[in-house]
């Protein structure tokens, strides 16, 4: 055990290593921030005072050692065009992130686990299409229509929600719900798909041969049994979601981490892209080894780091 | 998994919520709601410089002198000034002014605002908009004097963009934290800023000046032009900057509010560079401006507010002439010129992420229409401003671009595209730096205005530009929201009002 969380953790490592390497070549690939900071009429001596007071007029190896160096002190540096410490930007846009990303598991789990179940119960009713029909077009649409269709609707005819912004929980309706029926779908797919399967096993058939009921047979074996890929999905759809919200958080202007990331790339605002891509990845990083570590919770039979 | 995080996530949620309960939105017009298209890079005044930026902080703080809604100079912090000698200007200052923590502004904050701004090490963005300022001193209780390099006459159109900010203030904080909590002289004071969210204002009620209408202000962030639109048919915003033609028509027609346009000091052009082929022969040059019907583009592309415009100035700026009209769309004499040199000439249109892609598309068939073999090559934005940076010989043979000086001013507008030396330079020519250096250097507006004259004359038989057209700037509005908007993009709460 302890010899596969050394390894995985030097895995992580290496990957966010990766990342951060990967990020601060590619971001200047794609110009030079300071034109976009003067005005129309700068002067040569504008631009170039500025390019050194924002050190990009040093070469470009220095740039990323000094980079590796600050992320290894835990500093973000400052935004290019804020002025202000990337760390600080980043903590000021994290809740909003966090509540969405909340919301929409909310709604994704919700709606999405119940769907699947009743999908895998009544496979064969009429009701069961008309909700795998749902399923698929909730998964369809594009959020940046579905999004502005539901301000249209909820907000500017029905005047029932506020169209966009943060203000109480109500504010909050709209883009959870844009966001989670996008995961919503799958995971009443995996829900419906993984219960099947348990109901094809022997140990179902024999119970029910038994007498037990349908609700008591579901609650007591078929739904930890069935957890499992609903834990894998879960854990991957939580960084779906904070990388889907980027669109979300743009119609709705929720201020979360994804409109910072959209506004930063747009500004070449280097240190924010590359703090926000350093979380990112680290969240991931860690979602997926906290996953592993789940599996053995729930499924005593699994051991991880053991022979395989 | 999922059974573990959630409680947790909600718990941020909820946390979340009673922060935000307290912003609820208050009755009647005390609370006033601008939607922007992101939250302000910086409120101090004297660094960033961007419309998001200055749409707020220019609520903050008085500028020495302004320009009226006609767009003529009116006295701000400065009453009157006088021109002392061709280098020194004297400037009086107002008396009973007070910045917002009570203290008075003097003379030794105005020359400390100019100081601050001309000082290499602020490196602020705007220093080349005042580089002609050599030094600033407060002579006396009520008067400041500024040395020039030289003759200024674009002096007070520069002006109209210095924020005065109190100097006792910003050595006590330093620049980081003034940048976190300004402190000016305006209608308007700091009141929050909610990173990401909205920057809060409330009314300075002892302003000098006309007060402001609302109580509290609120600038919030809205990236999706959809969304703004929506947010002034919901009601949630009360002024939305920066809609499309389109989204604005959709306004009106739902009558959930109305649209408030101008036209700006910014205008659209394409640059010819006559020192690269195939644009060294002025035939293609002159073709090119006879085969875009700009009409065409701003009646049936852009929705027929911009105006299509005949010269690099637009009717806002100083030194523009009624009378110099360009070349006309004749799309038969631009085939007749591109059949006399012959062939089929290459080129392709530079163009940045930023402009309106149908325009270019529109001028690349006009091009191809008269036999030019166009292409476009579009990239992204800092990349297109470095590629158009490279002085006269080193641009692009064509490109499509756009520009302000924000100064209303043919100095500001005409010196870094046309006088050799400069990043930003279409064309290098002796005489037109001669004229530009002289229109620069005396403070006769009719010798000025001779010059310019020149000036544009010259570019309209040369070619090195095809001015396209003076863009619009259109606002989406609550209906009782009563106001003029004005060329350079300002928006002062203080020059609004509010009728039901």
């Amino acid at each position: 055990m302890t010899a596969f969380l050394l390894r995985r953790l030097g895995q992580a490592l290496l990957t966010i290593f990766g990342v951060a390497t990967l990020i601060f070549f590619l971001q200047r690939l794609t110009g030079d921030p300071t034109y976009l900071l003067v005005p129309d009429t700068a002067t040569q001596a504008d631009i170039e005072a500025l390019r050194h007071a924002l050190g990009f007029d040093r070469p470009l190896w220095v740039q990323y050692l000094s980079f590796l160096g600050e992320i290894a002190r835990f500093d973000l540096g400052r935004s290019v065009v804020q002025n202000v410490p990337v760390a600080d930007i980043i903590a000021s846009r994290l809740p909003y992130t966090l509540a969405l990303a909340a919301g929409a598991l909310l709604v994704a789990c919700g709606i999405g686990i119940p769907v699947g179940v009743a999908l895998a119960l009544g496979r064969d009713r009429w009701t069961a299409r008309i909700l795998a029909g749902l399923v698929l077009a909730a998964q369809s649409m594009p959020t940046f229509w579905s999004g502005i269709l539901m301000i249209l609707v909820f907000a500017v005819t029905l005047g029932w929600l506020p169209p966009s912004s943060t203000g109480g929980i109500d504010h909050l309706v709209m883009p959870s719900v844009a966001l989670g029926l996008l995961s919503m779908a799958t995971f009443a797919r995996v829900t419906r798909t993984a219960l099947l399967e348990e109901l094809s096993k022997d140990y179902v058939r024999t119970a029910r041969a038994r007498g037990a009921a349908t609700g008591r047979l579901l609650l007591r074996h078929l739904a930890r049994n069935a957890s499992i890929p609903i834990i894998t999905v879960a854990g991957l759809e939580i960084s779906n979601l904070l990388a889907g919200a980027v669109i979300v958080e743009t119609v709705f202007a929720w201020p979360g981490l994804g409109q910072l990331t959209v506004q930063s790339i747009l500004a070449r605002d280097f240190p924010i892209v590359q703090g926000v891509v350093l979380l990112g990845s680290f969240v991931t990083v860690a979602l997926n080894l906290l996953t592993d570590l789940l599996y053995t919770v729930v499924d005593p039979r699994i051991r991880l780091g053991g022979a395989r | 998994m999922a059974h573990m995080l959630k409680p947790a996530l909600l718990g941020a949620a909820l946390t979340l919520v009673a922060a935000l309960a307290l912003s609820a939105p208050a009755a009647a017009k005390d609370r006033f709601v601008v939607d922007l298209v992101n939250e302000p890079s910086t409120l101090d005044p004297q660094l960033q410089w961007n419309p998001d930026s200055y749409y707020v902080y220019r609520n903050i703080f008085d500028n020495l002198v302004t320009r009226d809604d006609k767009g003529e100079f009116a006295p701000q912090i400065a009453t009157a000034w006088k021109v002392l000698s061709d280098t020194q200007v004297e400037f009086e200052i107002r008396d009973g002014v007070t910045f917002h923590d009570g203290s008075t502004l003097t003379p030794e904050d105005v020359a400390f605002s100019v100081s601050r701004i001309i000082d290499p090490k602020l490196a602020s963005p705007q220093q080349g908009q005042f580089d002609k300022i050599v030094k600033a001193e407060a002579t006396g209780p009520h008067s400041v004097v500024l040395t020039l390099a030289g003759p200024y006459p674009a002096l007070l159109a520069q002006l109209v963009k210095l924020s005065i900010v109190p100097k006792h203030v910003v050595e006590a904080v330093g620049n980081d934290a003034f940048n976190l909590k300004p402190v000016g002289s305006g209608p308007y004071k700091f009141d929050s800023w909610q990173r990401g969210v909205a920057v809060t204002l409330t009314r300075n009620d002892a302003y000098w000046g006309t007060k402001g209408p609302f109580a509290t202000a609120v600038f919030r962030a809205v990236p999706d032009a959809a969304t703004r639109l929506a947010d002034i048919q919901a009601g949630s915003a009360d002024l939305a900057v920066s809609l499309d033609s389109d989204l604005a028509g959709q306004l009106e027609a739902s009558g959930k509010g109305k649209r408030l346009y101008t036209l700006t000091e910014r205008l659209a052009y394409l640059r010819l560079n006559p020192t690269k082929p195939p644009f060294d022969d002025l035939r293609l040059r002159q073709a090119v401006a006879y085969a875009v019907d700009k009409e065409g583009i701003t009646e049936g592309i852009l929705g027929g507010l911009d105006k299509p415009i005949g010269q690099m100035l637009t009717p806002a700026h100083f030194g523009w002439f009624e009378d110099i009209p360009g070349l006309p769309y004749d799309p038969d004499k631009a085939k007749a010129l591109v059949a006399e040199v012959g062939g089929s000439p290459k080129v392709e249109i530079a163009t940045g992420a930023f402009f309106d892609q149908r325009v270019v598309q529109a001028i690349q068939q006009e091009l191809a229409d008269v036999g030019f073999d166009a292409s476009i090559k579009l990239v992204d934005t800092p990349t297109f401003l470095k590629l158009i940076q490279q002085g006269a010989q080193g641009g692009p043979a064509l490109a499509v671009s756009r520009s302000s000086c924000a100064c209303q001013d043919a100095d500001g507008a005409l010196y870094q595209l046309f006088h050799s030396g400069n990043p930003w330079t279409i064309v290098e020519n002796k005489e037109l730096d001669g004229w530009l250096d002289d229109a620069r250097a005396t403070l006769d507006p009719d010798k000025r205005l001779t010059d310019y004259r020149k000036i544009s004359t010259f570019i309209a038989k040369e070619i090195p530009v095809v001015p396209l057209f003076q863009t619009v700037a259109i606002y989406g509005a609550a209906k009782p929201l009563q106001w003029t908007p004005t060329p350079n993009e300002s928006l002062f709460l203080n020059r609004m009002s509010w009728s039901e």
